[in-house]
């Protein structure tokens, strides 16, 4: 799982703990890495343990998370002999795709990375180090779930737990990629420790399928067209591995087509209203997430030559496009209206970060809050509103018995 | 098998020779009772990226459609197997109009130049092409009324392999037939592609350029001019 979607659990917490967004400018970054001993240099140590930090993870709205379900429920569900829907020639399709590993040779470093990592200085350096730290949680975060469900489901569904289990070990590389990527800026991230350490947000299966879905395909957008934007602007290519995010991304786009062919598994969850409101509302946390996220860090993409706002569109409007192949609904995210009110969501965000920056006792600051995180609920529920756009896939074509091709 | 990560992660996990090992490990913690370990995961056994690779030596579940076969063979791409009989093959196909297959569908191009540098990384032969405006489709009437034209067939001797482009591409359609050679298999009609530049492009980069499907059209057909 290449991106995080972090909007849709806690909301109900908002008012009750005190920063709930983070400024990645306003607190130093190190104090929620975790200090591997072996590829931390001294002085990094030194700085982190003089503010007596021992190892906290900011868990806040807007980082990637951890991810559990009701694995009883998943068995249940890939159980061939009560569920007559299974598709089984798609899954030996992906199987085979799985197996075939296209990227097993891909993800080895050369001695460009450590050079071009020390030549980013000043404050790039810090927002890189951000950007290797929150990518490599996603994809561990992937490999962990994927992990647990090839092991629970092999009893039941052994095709589908060795697609998983072949899933985690693609995430495992991507995560082990950037940890690596973390090494050259003499950081390392401690994935024994996190895993141990974090939070899980629990959802239920039919959750899981929506939110990892949009994941990995967010995911795959994000990357090509970085991979795109710079193979075209090489100027901009500051640090190797974006060059590593072709071949990369197809990882998390098969990824992504194996969710799509669980969905289709279980099309309770595709065909009813109920199943259009959940797909819309997945759609819209996982775009307004990575909105805000990345408005918050525009000095990263500026820093490799994208205009942040421009590249996030772009990311959103092919995200759902592709979405519109399986879920039952999506957003109208190609009407101007829905990016007005991304802007305004951006801009309402932007004040309560800084209430959080001010002098003001926690007390006054959770009180100016409340009218902006107001504001930004009433944003993202006009937004959720909005009139979507039927869609699914054509295996369910009922929708459109005439289609043309 | 050895990943980076396999490294990074601290667990040890020997190559393919052990393949035994690995193999019997797998069946152990088949066997283990579902609640054996504590959740949330531990992450510590050395079992962690041996089960992955595990996965991968385990022997492919064969099916009874000859579609599945091949691609297990796929799978084999580094073995020596034989080649498959020369006589009367089935190939697979999905098709749509040419303008959602070549120009619009950028992430297709890439799977398919995924697909050929792996085939070359691995030598293996080429079994997939991209036929514009192909002859077959005369067979299949309930596809033709259905079909913008000029319309573009992915065809691949793998079924398997097919069924997953269905599931990625979706708005297309799949079928399959039989031809005695490649050449009868490939063969098409003469068409031009004509693609109108989009409205507005909005993406941080350019198109893929246009002619990109030349690469996959069959060996020795006239490539299309603009």
């Amino acid at each position: 799982m290449a991106a995080e979607m972090a909007l849709v659990k806690p909301i109900s917490k908002f008012s009750k703990t005190t920063p709930k967004f983070s400024n990645p400018r306003a607190k130093p970054c190190s104090s929620y890495i975790r200090m591997s001993s072996s590829t931390t240099t001294p002085e990094k140590t030194a700085t982190n343990s003089k503010k007596g930090n021992k190892a906290v993870i900011k868990e806040t709205l807007l980082a990637p998370r951890f991810y559990t379900t009701d694995f009883d429920e998943m068995e249940r569900l890939f159980n061939a002999e009560i569920n007559k829907n299974l598709n089984e020639s798609e899954f030996e399709a992906l199987l085979q795709e799985f197996k075939t590993d296209y990227n097993q040779t891909h993800f080895v470093r050369n001695k460009e990375f450590k050079e071009a990592a020390d030549k980013i200085q000043g404050p790039l350096r810090q927002i890189f180090v951000e950007f290797l730290e929150r990518s490599c949680t996603a994809e561990f975060s992937g490999f962990l779930l994927y992990k647990e469900l090839g092991r629970r489901l092999k009893k039941t569904n052994p095709v589908v737990a060795e697609i998983f289990s072949l899933m985690s070990r693609d995430e495992a590389r991507h995560a082990g990629f950037l940890n690596k990527g973390l090494s050259d800026f003499n950081l390392a991230l401690d994935l024994g420790f996190l895993t141990k350490a974090r939070k899980y947000t629990f959802f239920k299966p039919k959750f899981i399928f929506y939110a990892t879905y949009l994941s990995e395909k967010i995911g795959y957008w994000r990357y090509i067209t970085i991979y795109r934007h710079l193979k075209e602007n090489p100027e901009f290519q500051v640090y190797p591995i974006f060059k590593y995010f072709e071949n990369w991304c197809q990882d998390e786009n098969r990824h992504g087509d194996f969710f799509s062919a669980l969905m289709k598994a279980q099309p309770q969850f595709l065909n009813d209203w109920k199943a259009k409101l959940w797909a819309r509302f997945f759609c819209l946390s996982v775009y307004v997430t990575m909105y805000l996220n990345d408005c918050q860090r525009t000095a990263f993409y500026e820093g490799i030559g994208l205009n942040t706002k421009e590249f996030d569109m772009h990311v959103i409007i092919e995200t759902n496009r592709t979405t519109a192949r399986i879920f039952p609904a999506v957003l109208d995210v190609e009407n101007p209206e829905f990016k007005r009110k991304l802007d305004r969501m951006v801009e309402i965000n932007q004040k309560i970060l800084a209430v959080g920056e001010s002098e003001d006792i926690p007390f006054v600051k959770n009180l100016k809050r409340v009218p902006l995180v107001a504001a930004l609920a009433s944003e993202i529920l006009a937004a959720y509103l909005m009139p979507p756009i039927e869609s699914g896939s054509v295996d369910f074509a009922e929708f459109e018995p005439r289609l043309v091709y | 098998m050895s990943t980076p990560a396999a490294v990074s992660f601290g667990t040890r996990c020997a190559g393919p020779l052990s393949a035994p090992t690995t193999h019997q490990r797998h069946h152990i913690s088949l066997l283990r009772p579902l609640r054996s370990r504590p959740f949330p995961f531990s992450f510590s056994t050395t079992t962690t990226n041996c089960e992955l690779s595990g996965g991968l030596l385990k022997p492919v579940l064969f099916r009874r459609t000859k579609g599945i076969a091949v691609a297990a063979d796929t799978y084999q791409l580094d073995s020596s197997e034989p080649a498959q009989k020369e006589v009367e093959k089935k190939y697979y196909f999905v098709v749509a109009n040419a303008k959602f297959m070549v120009d619009e569908e950028e992430h297709f191009k890439e799977l398919l130049f995924e697909r050929l540098r792996l085939y070359g990384e691995r030598n293996k032969e080429q079994d997939f092409w991209l036929v514009i405006e192909p002859k077959f489709l005369d067979k299949f009437p309930d596809i033709t009324k259905r079909l913008k034209r000029p319309a573009v067939a992915l065809v691949s001797t793998n079924g398997s392999w097919i069924t997953f482009m269905k599931l990625r591409l979706d708005r297309v359609l799949a079928e399959s037939y039989e031809a005695d050679s490649l050449e009868e298999a490939l063969a098409s009609n003469p068409a031009n592609l004509e693609f109108e530049k989009p409205e507005n492009w909005v993406a941080p980069y350019p198109k893929y350029e246009f002619g990109w499907w030349e690469s996959f059209l069959p060996p020795g057909s006239n490539k299309d001019k603009v």
